[in-house]
């Protein structure tokens, strides 16, 4: 240690708290800045220097198709989380703090089983000759098996799922910082439950809808193995097509310049949101 | 304190990349390989027939990796960092390769070439084994029996799902023809105009597989009534007592070929494990466990006469010859247009 002690004090002097940082900073620049400058290199350098790629993949239907796809999955698949989470986080901020915990750890323990494995566990319950399809069949309630896969249907069942925990979280955390006397106050000043949830509950949740959305937006916009699995080549998203670029076409410079395409989009959308939502507000803090 | 998190850091840092250039040494000793094929029943059977007497006989190690992904190979032999010694490809993707460079040449001085099948040698690469598309269904699921192409066509006869292979490659093209009516032998050049249009009668019933696994679930599930499958794997189906119908009529033949990706790390023990891969006894045992047909002419010699009745070559009446020059020619045409066709 002695080494490091006898050394002379750095004339710059960074930011307090900047060596904490460093080796974080040193992990995202070797392994996401210098692989993503790599890859945009490669978009304008492949097959040969210039922007054909860039062009090919603006002025194309199909590849317009497909963006507009991601775009409508993630915008769906946020919506659908949205919903199902806000109720399920509202639950969990008024519960006793015993129980909240079990189902806290049920929550966490979905994120720890095998992507993989949950979305084929989708895959045998969703199939035309699958568990829901046989059910609703032996029970006499549909005659046709349901097209609940290979489609729009089973993309969002099988994202929402897993976006689940990504919503919940940063929710629940938004609500129990809300002060239940506000939603009393509200009902002795005679609102009905649904004027207290819409302009009491509502407006002092929306930080937390809106980094939990925004999050479940982003990491939709780029999924690959659930759509892959559950939806149809009709409704393929961006991922899937880079999949093919890549692995098929073995066109690396297509393939790099959708993928910076879908990092600018998604880059873009976070700006937007931090200016209209306020950093400190999404982080957060209220 | 800082200065000494920062320095401890540093030593981890430097442990770490060292560690990492110490496994990648040892990953592959100076005589052992890695071979990467497709997984599932078919790499088992290579495994048991070709690698595991290979490396009895030579001591050479073999280590087992997958599934083959064309871009890895690219991004291996771009990069300079070429893991695989050995890998089961297509061939149209080989004929392709080679000329992209990808590929090492093969070195016919270690592999006998003599009884090797000409129509699946090249000067780099050697066959690994050849099959069929067949048409295959679910008994269960399929009242009548389907005859031939035309039949996956025909949504009154047999309502509900079929399925075809996703990737772009040689077959799909050639049955939607096929079953239009187009003569076998006036196939080629494709007319991908027509073959969309046929192929657009039936879109929303297909469910596309993308792998061998996942066609043999479709079929034996009934999740697909009826397919274009590899017959190796409705040969396993019927091995596990699946019930499952096949058609040979106008079965498909690709192959798939065995090459060594350009700056290959154990070049030499590659080239005697392909010889070994390669020789009638290897092409046999693995003929035998896959249902797929050896590409040595000598192998056959050394089967079970009821194993030789379930391989391609007992259906040669009506067998189409997949035309793996073509496809590697316009490998990147055709693929550009089929998945725009897809996404549609």
């Amino acid at each position: 240690m002695s080494v490091e002690t006898r050394q002379s004090p750095p004339t710059f002097r960074m930011p307090a708290g900047f060596n904490g940082l460093l080796p974080a900073l040193i992990l995202i620049v070797l392994f996401f800045v210098v692989p993503v400058l790599a890859l945009l290199l490669r978009s304008v350098t492949e097959p040969e220097p210039g922007l054909q790629n860039y062009a090919a993949l603006l002025g194309d239907g199909t590849y317009a198709r497909v963006f507009f796809n991601t775009f409508l999955v993630a915008s769906v698949v946020t919506i659908v989380t949205v919903l199902v989470a806000f109720p399920v986080a509202w639950m969990l901020a008024i519960m006793p703090s015993a129980l909240a915990s079990i189902v806290f750890g049920v929550i966490i323990l979905s994120m720890w089983t095998n992507l993989l494995t949950r979305t084929y566990a989708w895959m045998v319950l969703l199939q035309r000759t699958g568990v829901i399809n046989r059910t609703l069949m032996a029970a006499g309630i549909i005659d046709q098996p349901l097209p609940l896969i290979n489609n729009l249907t089973g993309v969002t069942i099988g994202m929402v799922y897993i976006m689940l925990p990504f919503m919940i979280l940063p929710l629940v955390g938004t609500l129990r910082a809300i002060d239940p006397m506000t939603l009393r106050a509200a009902a002795l000043c005679g609102a009905s439950p649904f004027q207290a949830f819409r302009r009491i509950l509502l407006p002092l949740s929306l930080p937390g809808v809106a980094a939990g959305g925004l999050m479940v937006f982003v990491m939709s916009l780029g999924y690959f193995v659930t759509p892959a699995l559950l939806g149809g080549t009709s409704n393929m998203m961006l991922a899937e097509m880079i999949a093919q670029m890549i692995q098929s076409l073995l066109n690396w410079g297509l393939g790099s310049a959708a993928a910076f395409i879908l990092l600018v989009v998604t880059m873009a959308l976070y700006a937007l949101q931090l200016r209209l939502v306020g950093a400190r507000r999404m982080s957060g803090g209220i | 304190m800082k200065l000494i998190i920062t320095g401890a850091l540093a030593r981890l840092l430097a442990t770490t990349l060292l560690a990492t250039t110490l496994l990648a040494a040892t990953a592959a000793k100076a005589e052992d390989m890695v071979f990467t094929s497709w997984g599932g029943t078919t790499q088992e059977a290579q495994t048991k027939s070709w690698a595991e007497p290979f490396t009895a006989a030579s001591g050479i190690k073999v280590m087992q990796d997958g599934p083959t992904d064309y871009g890895k190979l690219k991004a291996m032999v771009d990069s300079g960092s070429v893991n695989w010694d050995v890998v089961d490809v297509e061939m149209d993707f080989a004929i392709k390769a080679a000329k992209d460079g990808l590929l090492e040449p093969i070195d016919f001085t270690a592999v006998p070439k003599a009884d090797l099948d000409p129509r699946f040698t090249t000067d780099h690469a050697v066959g690994s084994f050849y099959y069929s598309f067949v048409l295959a269904w679910n008994k269960g699921a399929v009242s009548g029996e389907p005859a031939g192409w035309a039949d996956m066509f025909d949504l009154k006869k047999f309502p509900g799902k079929r399925t075809f292979y996703k990737w772009s490659a040689p077959g799909v093209i050639e049955i939607a023809l096929l079953a239009d009516g187009v003569p076998a032998d006036k196939l080629y050049p494709l007319d991908l105009d027509r073959a969309f249009k046929k192929l657009d009668t039936i879109k929303s019933d297909i469910v596309w597989w993308g792998g061998g696994a996942e066609s043999q679930q479709l079929i034996a599930s009934g999740e697909a009534t009826l397919g274009q499958l590899w017959n190796g794997r409705v040969f396993a189906l019927e091995k596990d007592g699946a019930d499952v119908g096949v058609s040979w009529n106008q079965n498909l033949t690709a192959a798939d070929v065995l090459v060594v990706p350009k700056g290959a790390k154990n070049k030499d023990a590659a080239m005697k494990f392909l010889a070994a891969a390669s020789s009638p006894a290897g092409q046999a045992k693995f003929a035998e466990a896959s249902g797929y047909a050896p590409i040595n002419t000598k192998a056959k010699a050394e089967m079970p006469a009821d194993a030789v009745k379930a391989l391609p070559d007992a259906h040669v009446d009506g067998q189409i010859n997949l035309d793996m020059n073509y496809w590697a020619e316009h490998r990147d045409e055709i693929a550009t247009r089929w998945y725009a066709w897809q996404a549609k």
